[in-house]
């Protein structure tokens, strides 16, 4: 079973168009969205009909969250008045551009996905959150306490979690069991299509691959592939500094952070 | 209540004693640091806690960070609530919002944490 999963398109048509390209070559057999289709760039609409139009399941992150309900909050935890006065540009374009039909889709999009398979013996259960299991916009970043994650993970019944929201990706393998009995969990954040912040300014997406013997008793039977792609970063920046978007967003595209 | 009757650690932990039973939790300035409490590790009722040690975390939405006990001592209580209700701690640090009840080793040594208002200056202090 070989699954593509992709996240924080952040209304960025040219990066998604690339994605769509880049992913055509790996002939999976499922595509999943994980949100935050909205927001710091101009493109809010074209990319929700994009992804509505290839009926790919998606769930809701917390722009699209806070998109669909007519606020002016994206739950993005701003640290600075600068960041957050950027951050009001930006929620107020969406909301000006959006029309009543996509924005009324991101209403109705939900919170999380779960697919149980029956493998073997065991049941292998797989969590597509946006931010975190509890919270749509808790970050989880690749430092994050062993402990914290795994009582994350526990909590959640997750055997494979997935998330995005901090547009840096990593796959961390941790066991819950012991050396007689182990049982391992993968986090896996799948980093973002249209707004990187791990310093690497090309799209980020991940291709989930296991088989019919993989278990949580062996950490290798589930494996996960990042797949980096170019696209026209300056047509997507150049959109930015064009509208009344901070041109901090068009450098953030063209740095990757 | 009156912060004046409390002591502060310049770890941002707030303590109050009553009789031999103190009462911790953290200071306003540290919550709204932290931002939206998502999760709260507390310790179990009976473990022992060396001054300045980590007793707990506070998880938020984009960070984690551990709670240091403020002075040495039994832990005799802990905010069941916040497990339901971890935002507790944000939206009334210093009532609602507590985290353990302790018995101090040395009681005596709350007089070599600081008052509200040598807390308030530091926090004034550390946002300039």
């Amino acid at each position: 079973m070989k699954i593509i999963l992709f996240s924080d398109v952040h209304a960025n048509l040219p990066a998604l168009r690339a994605f769509f390209a880049d992913a055509e070559r790996h002939s999976a057999d499922a595509i999943y969205c994980l949100g935050d289709l909205v927001g710091y760039n101009i493109w809010p609409n074209e990319v929700i009909e994009a992804v509505r139009s290839r009926r790919i399941s998606t769930i809701a992150g917390n722009y699209d969250f806070g998109i669909g309900r007519h606020s002016d909050d994206c739950g993005c935890a701003y640290k600075t008045d600068e960041e957050r006065a950027n951050g009001a540009i930006s929620i107020s374009l969406t909301n000006e551009l959006i029309n009543d039909d996509n924005r009324t889709y991101l209403r109705t999009l939900p919170a999380h996905i779960r697919l149980d398979f029956q493998l073997n013996d065991e049941t292998l259960s797989l969590l597509l959150v946006h931010g975190s299991p509890r919270r749509i916009n808790e970050y989880l970043f690749e430092d994050r306490s062993e402990n914290s994650l795994l009582r994350i993970l526990k909590g959640a019944d997750a055997d494979i979690l997935c998330f995005g929201h901090t547009h840096q990706p990593f796959h961390r393998i941790l066991n819950s069991g012991d050396d007689n009995r182990p049982h391992f969990r993968h986090a896996i954040n799948i980093g973002s299509v249209g707004k990187p912040k791990d310093r690497d300014n090309r799209g980020t997406y991940a291709i989930l691959e296991f088989s019919e013997s993989s278990s949580v008793l062996d950490s290798n039977s589930v494996t996960v592939t990042f797949v980096k792609f170019d696209y026209d970063v300056e047509t997507a920046a150049r959109a930015v500094e064009e509208s009344r978007l901070p041109d901090a967003y068009a450098e953030n595209l063209r740095n990757g952070y | 209540m009156a912060t004046d009757q409390l002591y502060f650690s310049p770890e941002h932990t707030w303590i109050r004693l009553e009789g031999d039973s103190a009462t911790v939790g953290i200071s306003s300035f540290a919550q709204d640091e932290l931002g939206e409490i998502v999760y709260v590790e507390l310790p179990r009722v009976g473990e022992t806690f060396q001054r300045d040690e980590v007793f707990g975390s506070l998880e938020s939405l984009k960070t984690i960070s551990d709670l240091f006990m403020p002075l040495a001592g039994e832990v005799t209580g802990v905010n069941q609530q916040l497990a339901d209700e971890p935002t507790l701690v944000n939206e009334q640090p210093f009532t609602v919002g507590w985290l353990i009840k302790f018995r101090p080793d040395k009681p005596e040594g709350l007089h070599e944490l600081l008052t509200a208002e040598a807390y308030n200056r530091l926090t004034k202090d550390q946002e300039n």
